[in-house]
């Protein structure tokens, strides 16, 4: 038996399928829309119908740990744990993302991004990745939870340890050792950390979190803990993959990127057919609770099964004209932040952010493209642009 | 015109107060959608049909009439 991945959903995990993964997710709806090639052999969901289904019905199609390992413990708080007990936390962190709270930091969102572009604006050229789209919203997030920003390689290393752990993509066991082993890291981190805000209160969310109630009860130093470990993932990962996602898009759609500069009415909706194209999180994983049917595909409790969220939004059935980045796209119900109960907690946030970056990125560098001879590097799973060299010097056109 | 909204099915996306802000607020509580006009203005139905179409979990109605 062969180790090599099956074509089907594994090969995403290949760093040219991540690059453009929206013909192979056509292949995949047109040739077996609900397949086995997933973890374990589980099934895998690519038609936007099936992927909308699964992500509303957490009765069967649970989120509790076990559905993915990334080197916890206990369930990640809110993301693994499935309603009510999942209700119970989402009630006290929904209000602190809600649109109304993050569009707040509005002013400050948009200084930090003018400070970061003032630092290569004049250079004619920059790695965006590095220079831009790691440090934007990670300095946004640590700001917020309170973090100390000092320690920001600390956690980026943390982080792409559980995502992407620097192994061959076929050593699973290697790739799980490492994920452990910073799993515990992270811990320890944040025991630490709590017992000095202990003592040291102040305004920012982990304090919050210390004394904050749910239905009469404080959080657990555990359950804080657990909060902590999903929010450094989703906190420093995803706007990151995003911005990479898009700029890479635009430097390489000059017409598109030209639009954009002329209309910046355009940029919402843009911002929003953008994360529908590229959806950066291209897939999230449920357990069975129970036997279940999809598309004619019978499932048994326990099983794995993954949601192709990149090819549901990708998905003809359910967007007109799929294949066409349409930046005006007048009906847009994308899945680039999940659905049902598990709705992206940072949607609003991230949505903020990118937002602001692609305002503040055309108003002061309206032309850039890719460095000549040289081309975007994408990660798998989570479409992070681990590369991006841009150039926007004397020559680069209009 | 008139706008309905399952409660039961909204989980706080926000596109409708994003896109038409004035047919739709967020609570205060979860950010779930609170329809601000029992009849909608005919000067509003543009949006309000536009945050129809582009409620992801689809918990939005509208009722012409």
């Amino acid at each position: 038996m062969s180790s090599k991945p099956e074509a089907g959903l594994l090969n995403l995990f290949d760093p040219e399928v991540a690059a453009a993964p929206q013909p192979h997710f056509k292949e995949m709806r047109s040739r077996c829309p609900v397949s086995r090639n997933g973890l374990n052999g589980g099934a895998v969901l690519t038609r936007y119908e099936d992927v909308i289904h699964a992500l509303r019905h957490p009765e069967i199609f649970s989120s509790e740990m076990g559905a993915a390992s990334i080197g916890n413990k206990r369930p990640l708080i809110p993301l693994q744990l499935d309603p009510p007990q999942q209700t119970r936390f989402r009630k006290l962190l929904d209000p602190l993302f809600s649109r109304k709270r993050v569009w707040r930091l509005e002013s400050e969102v948009r200084e930090l991004a003018n400070q970061l572009i003032d630092q290569f604006v004049d250079h004619g050229e920059c790695e965006f990745n590095h220079e831009f789209a790691v440090p934007y919203p990670c300095t946004v997030f640590l700001r917020l939870m309170g973090l100390p920003l000092e320690d920001l390689d600390t956690f980026l290393g943390f982080k792409d340890n559980i995502i992407r752990p620097d192994v061959d993509v076929n050593d699973l066991e290697q790739a799980q050792r490492i994920r452990n082993e910073t799993g515990e890291k992270i811990y320890a981190y944040f025991e630490n950390f709590l017992e000095e805000r202990s003592l040291r209160p102040k305004d920012d969310l982990i304090t919050h979190f210390m004394t904050a109630e749910v239905d009469g009860e404080k959080l657990t130093r555990e359950e804080i803990l657990d909060i902590c470990y999903l929010f450094l993932l989703g906190g420093l990962d995803t706007v990151t993959a995003s911005l990479g996602c898009f700029v890479s898009y635009l430097a390489q759609n000059p017409d598109q990127r030209r639009r954009l500069v002329e209309s910046p009415s355009l940029i919402e909706p843009a911002v929003e057919e953008m994360l529908r194209w590229e959806t950066p999180v291209v897939q999230v994983v449920r357990i069975l609770k129970q036997d279940t049917t999809v598309g004619g595909v019978e499932l048994r409790k326990g099983e794995t099964v993954t949601l192709v969220l990149g090819s549901a939004d990708t998905d003809d059935a359910e967007f007109v004209d799929a294949a066409r980045v349409d930046l005006e796209r007048r009906r847009n119900r994308h899945l680039a932040f999940g659905g049902g109960p598990h709705r992206c907690l940072g949607s609003h946030l991230a949505r903020m952010e990118l937002r602001i970056a692609m305002e503040e990125l055309h108003r002061r560098i309206p032309v850039y493209a890719i460095r000549p001879g040289e081309s975007p590097r994408y990660s798998p799973a989570i479409r992070e642009v681990v590369y991006l060299p841009l150039f926007f010097g004397e020559g680069v056109g209009a | 015109m008139k706008v309905h909204v399952d409660l039961a099915i909204c989980v706080g996306h926000g596109r409708c107060y994003e896109l038409a802000p004035e047919v739709f607020d967020e609570s205060e509580s979860r950010g779930h959608c609170v329809i601000r006009h029992a009849e909608i203005p005919p000067e509003l139905e543009d949006q309000a049909r536009r945050a129809v179409e582009n409620c992801p979990e689809q918990a939005l109605r509208s009722e012409e009439g």
